[in-house]
């Protein structure tokens, strides 16, 4: 059990040099707030297992309490010491500000991409068949309604796309479109952004209330279209069961 | 003994929450993507009086702009495809009494029918940035829209709740200026922030609100005046806020944050060296 503290600061760096920097260059950034949770897990750990019993608890709390006293502490660990002793009150100081200081970033919006569809539009299947002849009619509907916001490559990308907030969805994101069924597109086209619930913040859609403007069949070929143009599958009962 | 390993504990403990607090410092969040533009103005606070009808004062100057990219305005007919005004330059400030916001954006001609907008929403209910038009799910609430047109010279204090609904208010307490010059308009609108008009946007310093912006270009092209009505080059809604007056009491509650860690270090110490000695 020698140097039980020095292995658990070591443990500790390790950890965090490997989700800052390593973890990273294999998938997302983790944010501070993850990060913060398994430093904590892995300190929480470390204090368990050096209070399972009386020895090693006095081997691993015994330099952080002769640190603190000043036992026999000269030179560098002096230094250290009075060091310690300044920063922590700064530390929490300067925490108090930042926590207090008031920011010039807007409120945080939790805003659901996917919300729940309303019951009616639960289901429903695509009246038309899947020909040829649909797919080709629902890619010229989408040139001349869709394309505008959600490009004609179907990534989003569109002339108009550029100035609203949220972007138009890019249908070539195996997040959109795939994960969805036929049915839920019906009711996003056919009842626009002013159709969302209000954990989606339907106010700030620009997607508009096609119903007023196309027929049901066009809405349903121009779904067609979107999935063949942007090379995707919509979801189907059948693959949940 | 006994006293001192369950004194250590509580050390130990504490000392866990202190490193995790050094670990969250250091381990801050990613980045933002680049590229993706100002999210809100911030009307800044001055004690001086605010320049309400001057677009080329020189404390415009001095204040850094936010900018949003605007697009066709696609959302209902009649749309347009294609639009003069790209985006906007957006600079703010208030003294706590009136504020002056100024718009500047590219143009590359002066016409009669050019026109800018500012749209708020009004009260606590979220209205649709699109004229506060129906929702089906959310009950939604009203928008007041400054209007300002060259030829008109002076703005227009407009409320709205659905399409076809919009019109110029009783009370007109909004004022706005336009200046002109190589291809880009500077149009400064100004308002007290608080109004007593239901209908209006109030301004209260320190809390957010939604704004959004709308343009037009005015340029007759063969015969007919090229953006106007539903026409027009728009932005979704982005966020403002006045800025409050500072407030000292922060470094009130810093100076006793020190205080008491340096507290909790003495007596911390203290007890370690007694149950040492015990």
């Amino acid at each position: 059990m020698k140097g039980s503290l020095a292995k658990t600061v070591i443990l500790l760096v390790g950890m965090y040099v490997f989700l800052k920097f390593i973890l990273p260059l294999f998938t997302a950034p983790l944010p501070a707030s993850l990060i913060f949770l398994y430093l904590a897990l892995t300190l929480a750990s470390a204090m368990i297992f050096y209070t399972m019993s009386g020895g090693s608890l006095d081997e691993f709390m015994g330099p952080i309490g002769r640190f603190l006293t000043g036992t026999g502490q000269t030179g560098i660990a002096g230094t250290a010491r009075i060091l310690v002793f300044v920063l922590f009150p700064v530390l929490v100081g300067w925490q108090t500000y930042t926590r207090l200081a008031p920011s010039d970033m807007p409120p945080a919006e939790n805003r659901t991409i996917h919300p729940a569809p309303p019951g009616e539009f639960v289901g429903l299947a695509n009246p038309y068949e899947r020909s040829q002849n649909n797919i080709m009619m629902g890619k010229g509907l989408y040139a001349a309604f869709c394309s505008p916001c959600h490009g004609a490559n179907f990534d989003g990308k569109g002339p108009a796309a550029v100035g609203f907030n949220p972007p138009p969805a890019n249908f070539g994101d195996p997040g959109t479109i795939a994960q969805l069924q036929e049915s839920y597109l019906f009711w996003r086209i056919k009842k626009g952004g002013v159709g969302l619930p209000v954990e989606a913040m339907p106010w700030k859609s620009a997607m508009p209330r096609w119903e007023v403007e196309l027929p049901d069949e066009w809405i349903w070929k121009i779904i067609m279209g979107e999935y063949d143009g942007a090379g995707q599958s919509p979801r189907t009962w059948e693959e949940e069961e | 003994m006994g006293y001192q390993k369950i004194f250590n504990v509580a050390l130990g403990l504490i000392l866990t929450v202190t490193g995790a607090g050094v670990s969250c410092v250091f381990a801050s969040d990613p980045p933002p993507e680049s590229g993706a533009g100002s999210v809100a103005v911030r009307l800044h606070l001055t004690d001086d009086a605010i320049p309400a009808d001057d677009p080329n004062a020189a404390v415009w100057d001095t204040i850094q702009p936010a900018e949003f990219k605007l697009a066709p305005q696609v959302h209902w007919p009649d749309r347009i495809q294609e639009v003069t005004v790209k985006s906007v330059k957006v600079r703010g400030i208030h003294n706590g009494q009136d504020l002056a916001i100024l718009l500047e954006y590219a143009d590359p001609s002066n016409d009669a029918a050019d026109a800018a907008a500012i749209e708020f929403m009004v009260g606590d209910k979220m209205a649709h940035f699109a004229h506060g038009q129906e929702m089906l799910q959310v009950e939604g609430g009203a928008v007041n829209i400054w209007y300002w047109k060259k030829e008109d010279g002076k703005a227009t204090d407009m409320s709205a709740k659905g399409f076809k609904t919009i019109r110029a208010q009783d009370d007109q307490n909004v004022s706005a200026t336009g200046a002109w010059q190589d291809g880009t308009w500077r149009v400064v609108f100004s308002r007290p922030l608080q109004t007593g008009d239901e209908h209006d946007v109030q301004v209260t310093p320190g809390e957010w609100r939604n704004v959004a912006f709308a343009f037009w270009d005015g340029e007759i092209v063969d015969g007919a005046v090229k953006e106007r009505g539903s026409q027009k080059a728009v932005s979704s809604w982005w966020y403002f806020r006045a800025e409050p007056p500072p407030d000292n009491s922060i470094y009130g509650y810093v100076v006793l944050g020190i205080v008491l860690a340096a507290g909790f270090q003495f007596f911390l110490v203290r007890k370690i060296r007694r149950g040492n000695e015990s």
